[in-house]
């Protein structure tokens, strides 16, 4: 199809064969890559990710597609549906494209053989549209299908068009966005966010997928939506109501204004993109490559390290000896600095918001009168007991890690006890990610239900950490980031998973037991205490013979 | 006749200078080792000869062409071996010289055979279908000597080939090099290894802050700097003398 464009290409400082070469090389790299990175689990190396992505995308295009069969309001489904692309065209680019748009790689290999930089950009750029053709058919198929079934050839014909310009816009502006940051920042920066577009990501597929059902249960999506002056500037309505001027045939002003936007801002943005951002872009990339090191930016990869740093403060409280001490604040940067900690354990955290949505959203009640009437329920309980539910998943993903053959290092240090590694690694856990949970839950509690929580989660903090513990201590005693990531991180967890839930309901049963009960709350607490000191020394205790490896 | 030329060659960075008015020049069928401190710009050098770096002062050419305007013709007929170069991980060595192979319009043919006999000798016939991401440091720089290689240029440039190489592979490459060099070959290698550089070397340039500090034969060079190995002239001329200090200093702080 490509051979088509040759006379076109061809002879502008661009050698077609050449071009075709690069290509075909990238698309057949294309179907190797891992997709949807914020997706958990182990991919197999020689699937064909590409079209899995393409299907998990094309299943969900489909879902959203069925909506404008369901939703008579032509206006509204149609800012949706073009929000949607967009929205999904952006994400897509960022999360799983990034790597491709920032990647150097191209300047080593292909730079120094007889490969022109015309040559080279259009041949990235004709890969880029390659691309992202195969992802919008995946995510607007569902809905072109639709338009075509319920509102004719005409009308659906144009929905291709805006679909298409709508991909142009995002296109423009992830390109926009990149640029802006390595202008004002650097590459480590633009890797750093885009992993937080990929936390993002899996966030919000985690609470779509919980709570968007039940939202559509509350709102009434059929309702027309009520255009105000500042939602002209959106691009999803601008394509919306070009749709809709061809589907009543209606060509009167506003119709018109909108139809010159949906066509002019795009190709614009694309034309500026083309003329003067991807080659800016490519050019930044090179420089930031081709720097010393001595002008490399001090940021890169400089990590601030303060007198004193928080962790080391903390750990010369709650640790006891050097060594775990060490591990304490190992696990604690190590958390905080690692892309794959980050990508898997955060997600994590959102279900806590499914959870507290679902015990608001209940029955057929309003979201405002279930809010009304919580202050009179005891789901304070929830709140008390989700945070553990959430952190307790770092006790495995802490022991993973990349770099895991850098764990050599336990092996040659003369540590008699391996479990005060564990206790260091154990304590910075649950100080770290637990405590802070557990601090705004309580401030949420607190502002829903008033001063009478208090003593629930000051028995709560006990049981919290007490149950922690146990997790702990039947979790597999690894060290921390000591483990390859691709070996079988399913295996045995859902034992685990079990146990963990069991315990928590045990614990969520005995605390509903002794609610309002109040002396029996501080009655309960120091054997808690007792249990808790127990169960840090026997983890100190761990002997190598105990330790997995 | 001159393969390559360098007439005050600068290169700035920001307002950070990393080549200063170097000006050389090289006959064809030498190896030119090219050595010099971290950061001294010797890879920079090497991106500008190779075309990857236009935006320079100055002038060069390799091979009469002018690197500005005929970068590509140049390119056409050298070979670049970069250090810890990148590649593309998630194809397979056959599928990478393949790949290279095109780019250099080699005929399909040809790039076959010479990819799977040159996998072979350097022990990695074996390993054509599995990724190179799985590839070791070593078995990768092959590859990457193997794709610099195979299309026979005219002048290699070689930034740390030996890095990540077994001791046979190392004996191999550099017996590959001196045959390069007879059969008229021009080779510009740069690295730290000092005794490599002294052994292979027809001529040696050390460059340092920017700056051609040396250039000539080794024993020119051990006449100038009255010194005995390459190590030691290097040590001389970059005015780096502490390490004898430095190193007592290391052993007085672990014994504290």
């Amino acid at each position: 199809m490509i051979s088509l464009f040759r006379p076109l290409i061809n002879g502008r400082g661009i050698d077609f064969d050449r071009m075709m070469v690069i290509v075909e090389t990238k698309l057949k790299m294309d179907q190797r890559r891992v997709y949807m990175n914020w997706r958990q689990g182990k991919r197999k190396e020689n699937s064909n990710h590409l079209l899995m992505a393409l299907i998990f995308y094309g299943f969900l295009g489909l879902v959203m597609g069925s909506m404008i069969y369901l939703i008579d309001n032509f206006l509204t489904i149609m800012i949706f549906t073009h929000a949607y692309i967009l929205f999904m065209m952006a994400m897509i680019l960022i999360t799983d494209f990034s790597s491709v748009l920032l990647d150097t790689t191209d300047n080593q290999v292909i730079m120094p053989r007889p490969v022109s930089s015309k040559t080279l950009f259009m041949a990235r750029l004709i890969h880029i549209l390659l691309y992202l053709l195969q992802f919008t058919l995946a995510i607007a198929a569902g809905s072109w299908l639709f338009t075509f079934i319920k509102y004719g050839l005409l009308t659906g014909l144009v929905l291709i068009i805006t679909t298409l310009l709508a991909v142009l816009l995002a296109v423009f502006l992830t390109y926009f966005l990149y640029l802006a940051i390595l202008h004002f920042s650097n590459e480590q920066r633009v890797r750093e966010i885009i992993t937080y577009f990929q936390i993002f990501m899996m966030v919000f597929f985690t609470l779509g997928l919980q709570v968007l059902p039940r939202l559509l249960d509350v709102i009434d999506i059929k309702q027309a939506v009520d255009l105000k002056g500042y939602m002209y500037v959106l691009p999803p309505v601008w394509m919306a109501i070009s749709v809709d001027a061809f589907r009543l045939i209606n060509f009167d002003n506003l119709h018109i204004l909108m139809i010159l936007l949906s066509c002019l801002v795009p190709l614009t943005g694309f034309w500026i993109l083309f003329k003067y951002l991807a080659p800016g872009f490519a050019n930044r990339l090179i420089a930031l490559q081709g720097t010393s090191s001595k002008v490399k930016s001090k940021d890169d990869n400089i990590v601030k390290i303060e007198k004193g740093s928080l962790s080391d403060r903390i750990s010369s409280i709650a640790c006891n000896t050097p060594v775990e001490k060490g591990a304490f604040g190992f696990t604690w940067k190590i958390t905080g600095r690692d892309r794959n900690f980050r990508m898997q354990f955060y997600p994590g955290l959102a279900y806590i918001l499914v959870i507290f949505f679902i015990f608001v959203i209940r029955g057929k009640d309003s979201v405002a009168e279930n809010w009304r009437q919580l202050p009179e329920t005891n789901n304070y309980l929830w709140l008390i007991y989700l945070s553990i539910l959430s952190v307790a998943s770092s006790l495995t993903l802490v022991t993973f890690n990349e770099s895991f053959a850098a764990s050599w290092i336990y092996h040659s240090t003369p540590v008699k006890q391996p479990g005060e590694i564990v206790l260091g690694m154990v304590k910075s856990l649950f100080i770290k990610f637990f405590i802070p949970i557990y601090i705004l839950l309580f401030l949420i509690a607190f502002y829903i239900w008033g001063i009478m929580v208090i003593d629930d989660f000051l028995f709560g903090f006990f049981s919290n950490m007490f149950c922690f513990l146990v997790l702990a201590i039947l979790s597999d005693h690894y060290l921390p980031f000591s483990r390859q990531p691709d070996t079988k991180q399913q295996a045995g967890r859902f034992f685990v998973i079990f146990i963990q839930i069991l315990l928590v309901g045990a614990l969520v049963g005995l605390h509903y037991l002794l609610i309002s009960r109040t002396l029996l709350l501080y009655a309960v607490i120091p054997f808690l205490i007792l249990g808790i000191v127990i169960l840090l020394r026997t983890i100190r205790a761990l002997p190598w013979s105990k330790i997995a490896i | 006749m001159s393969v390559i030329t360098i007439d005050r060659l600068c290169k700035r960075y920001d307002t950070n200078e990393v080549l200063k008015n170097i000006s050389l020049s090289f006959e064809a069928g030498q190896i030119i080792g090219y050595i010099g401190p971290n950061g001294a710009g010797k890879s920079t050098t090497i991106k500008i000869l190779t075309g990857i770096i236009g935006d320079f002062e100055g002038d060069v050419t390799v091979l009469g062409m002018d690197v500005r305007t005929h970068s590509l013709e140049i390119k056409q007929k050298i070979g670049y071996i970069p250090e810890n170069a990148a590649l593309y991980d998630v194809l397979t060595p056959v599928e990478y010289l393949n790949f290279i192979g095109r780019l250099y319009g080699m005929p399909q043919v040809s790039i076959k055979k010479k990819s799977t006999e040159l996998l072979e000798l350097f022990e990695l016939g074996s390993k054509t279908d599995q990724r190179l991401s799985g590839f070791s440091k070593g078995m990768r720089q092959k590859v990457l000597l193997i794709s610099g290689l195979m299309h026979n240029p005219e002048i290699i440039f070689l930034d740390e080939p030996l890095s990540g190489l077994d001791a046979n592979a190392v004996i191999l490459v550099k017996e590959i090099l001196s045959q390069l060099k007879k059969a008229g070959k021009t080779i510009f290698y740069s690295s730290h290894i000092m005794d490599v550089v002294e052994k292979l070397s027809d001529r040696i340039v050390i460059i340092n802050k920017g700056e051609v500090i040396a250039d000539g034969t080794f024993e020119t060079l051990q006449q100038q700097a009255s010194s005995g190995s390459l190590e030691n002239i290097f040590t001389a001329l970059t005015g780096n003398q502490e390490h004898e200090s430095t190193a007592g200093a290391f052993i007085s702080i672990i014994n504290n």
